[in-house]
């Protein structure tokens, strides 16, 4: 009796067994099937880097209320900046060979993604990290300057487009301010409380409502879409992470404005022309692999 | 006839009876309300669909309640002197009284136009005169930071929130966040806001069928509303949405939409305001200029004058268009006053209390 029950336990454990690794047999050959194919799910990171100039020097900023004054325009107005900085989102990159990455997009009371904000204050804003890009080959980028509808529609939102915690809002016509230079010009004699010499140039507005009954325009909207292609085709992977350094040059935005006139800017049509200029103010100088 | 003495038959009646004593109260109550619950938002079903982000932001009570206390709350203006509920008073259906034309701020300061009532607000997308704000969220915000409102910025009425022994646990209850940030007070204040429904007076009872909650005469002044205001004053909401100059102003200062549109179109055109609770509302206009209803009738009939943005509607042809006889004024003033909702305009819920 003890001999024959040792046998049948002993089968009970042969078959077991049998079960046993015939489930770890096809485990493994499914975790097989999966490392196959490794580039399907591999992901990898981008940084990118902007990096904000006047003409061709550094943009720095002066305390409010400076008077030395670093930059020249082209008419010969003398300024500095006090605050500047601008609104991203909406990011897509695109490879060679038909890779795309968007970066996600939320806005909610509890969590924003894909919104960032350059803001010259604060150097750990002028880096974006990009995450999850599927792995390949990358040469182009392109970005919203400005916060869109999406933004704006689902009413109060978390981080840089709360208000309470310092994002850029119009609160008498609701929305961004995609683009914010404020600084000061001998040329300007705005005064604003008890600042002198006075730039202001905010330039915001989200929305095209276009009447029907043949009456121009009502708002304008302001956010622009900018592509740029690389300068060179760079590899993303698990290991690699490249980073596209993006120039953008204030210059550009100012383009013809006299301070003179041009200093206190707080409206979608105002902002309009500067805005039109945006596209050409930024510019893939280098990328490194 | 059949005689129940035992107790399995005492059982049967007792359970048969429970049985249709629960389906006479289950059918009573399933056509009318569901659930009575007094902190839902609930369409009136005579209203179009709300446009508000409710997939944002469902009512619930304990936001509803935290909305309702902040909204009473003066410590959140600069020097602590003026809450939401200084100018906005429940019996005047959320307007000022008549006693502030145009509304005192901070130090005293007095504002450029005339409280609006605030109603039926989960059915607009453009709030205030001139529709610049585009959601209800952001309306607190221009409240807040206006220099002859509460003249406080934004930011610091979250940081007074935060420093409060209270309000950062109240949060945590009604959203579940470890710390107080700026789009939840905005929920917050939008939930309190957003029951503001009045949808019950007596010209509510007659659209849903009851013939009788209005007299001859209040009919007869509804059909008159209907020949000579409706095109603008649309029902159910009693407007429709749209900026208009109805020559409210003799001369044009105050360029109310085209200061958020920038288009000369625009110049002294304000939003169509809701004549809903108009009775509680006096004065009227943005800007504040007539006490009483007739005198508004009158000013269609009589006191509309050519302007460079004047509504076609209002005056056309070098007159103005509405003509009503005295009578028919007293007749559609008598049907304005069936707008009243005195279950709004009493509605326990909106009290000031920290319940």
């Amino acid at each position: 009796m003890p001999c024959k029950n040792q046998l049948s336990k002993m089968k009970k454990f042969k078959s077991l067994q049998y079960i046993i690794s015939a489930l770890l047999l096809s485990v493994s050959l499914w975790s097989c099937q999966e490392s196959e194919n490794p580039d399907l799910n591999e992901t990898g990171e981008m940084i990118v880097k902007f990096d904000n100039y006047v003409g061709n020097r550094p943009l720095v900023l002066d305390p409010t209320g400076s008077t030395n004054y670093r930059y020249t325009l082209p008419n010969g107005q003398e300024f500095n900046i006090t605050r500047f900085g601008y609104y991203i989102s909406h990011i897509k990159l695109e490879g060679p060979n038909g890779e795309v990455f968007v970066d996600p997009m939320l806005a909610s009371a509890a969590e924003i993604k894909g919104y960032y904000r350059v803001d010259q204050s604060d150097p750990s804003t002028f880096e974006i990290r990009l995450k999850d890009i599927p792995a390949g080959q990358y040469n182009k980028i392109s970005f919203n300057l400005g916060v869109k509808e999406d933004g704006i529609v689902e009413g109060a939102v978390a981080g840089i487009l709360d208000r309470a915690a310092g994002g850029w809002f119009w609160n008498w016509n609701s929305g961004f301010i995609h683009y914010m230079f404020e600084g000061h010009s001998p040329a300007s004699e705005r005064v604003q409380g008890e600042l002198r010499n006075r730039i202001r140039l905010h330039l915001g507005g989200w929305k095209n409502i276009s009447p029907t009954d043949g009456t121009p325009q009502r708002f304008f909207d302001n956010n622009v879409t900018i592509s740029l292609p690389f300068d060179a085709t760079v590899r993303v992977n698990k290991t690699m992470r490249p980073s596209p350094h993006i120039h953008m040059d204030a210059l550009q935005v100012i383009g013809q404005a006299n301070f003179a006139i041009d200093n206190n800017i707080h409206t979608p049509l105002e902002g309009r022309p500067f805005a039109q200029r945006l596209s050409d103010a930024f510019v893939v100088d280098h990328t490194h692999q | 006839m059949i005689e129940i003495k035992n107790k399995k038959g005492g059982w049967i009646l007792w359970s048969t009876s429970l049985f249709f004593i629960l389906l006479i109260i289950g059918c009573s109550q399933a056509p009318e309300a569901p659930v009575l619950d007094r902190y839902q938002f609930e369409k009136p079903s005579h209203f179009p669909e709300p446009t508000y982000t409710f997939r944002n932001n469902q009512v619930h009570e304990k936001g509803f309640k935290l909305g309702r206390r902040l909204f009473n709350d003066p410590t959140l203006s600069r020097d602590g002197s003026v809450s939401c509920s200084s100018c906005h008073l429940q019996s005047h259906a959320f307007a000022d009284t008549w006693l502030h034309p145009m509304s005192i701020g901070v130090d005293g300061r007095e504002g450029k136009r005339n409280a609006p009532p605030l109603l039926n607000l989960a059915f607009h997308k453009e709030f205030f005169w001139d529709g610049g704000v585009t959601h209800l969220d952001f309306t607190p915000i221009l409240a807040f930071e206006n220099e002859v409102e509460m003249d406080i910025e934004f930011p610091e009425v979250v940081a007074r929130i935060q420093r409060h022994p209270e309000y950062p646990r109240l949060f945590k209850e009604a959203f579940d966040v470890d710390e107080v940030t700026g789009p939840f007070v905005l929920h917050a204040l939008s939930q309190f806001m957003l029951l503001m429904v009045s949808a019950d007076s007596k010209y509510d009872r007659y659209i849903k069928g009851d013939s009788k909650a209005l007299t001859s005469l209040e009919l007869d002044g509804l059909k008159l509303f209907r020949q000579h205001c409706e095109s603008c004053h649309q029902e159910p909401l009693f407007t429709d949405l749209s900026y208009r100059n109805n020559g409210a102003q003799r001369t044009i200062t105050d360029f109310g939409r085209e200061i958020v549109t920038e288009r000369m179109q625009d110049r002294g055109k304000f939003k169509v305001p809701s004549l809903r609770n108009i009775e509680v509302t006096s004065p009227y206009m943005h800007n504040a200029r007539f006490e009483t209803l007739r005198q508004v009738l009158d000013h269609y009939t009589d006191g509309v004058t050519e302007q460079v943005t004047i509504d076609p509607k209002v005056f056309a042809n070098g007159k103005p268009v509405i003509v009503l006889s005295s009578d028919e004024k007293e007749k559609i003033i008598a049907f304005l006053k069936t707008l009243t909702d005195p279950g709004f305009l009493s509605n326990p819920i909106f009290f000031n209390t920290n319940d």
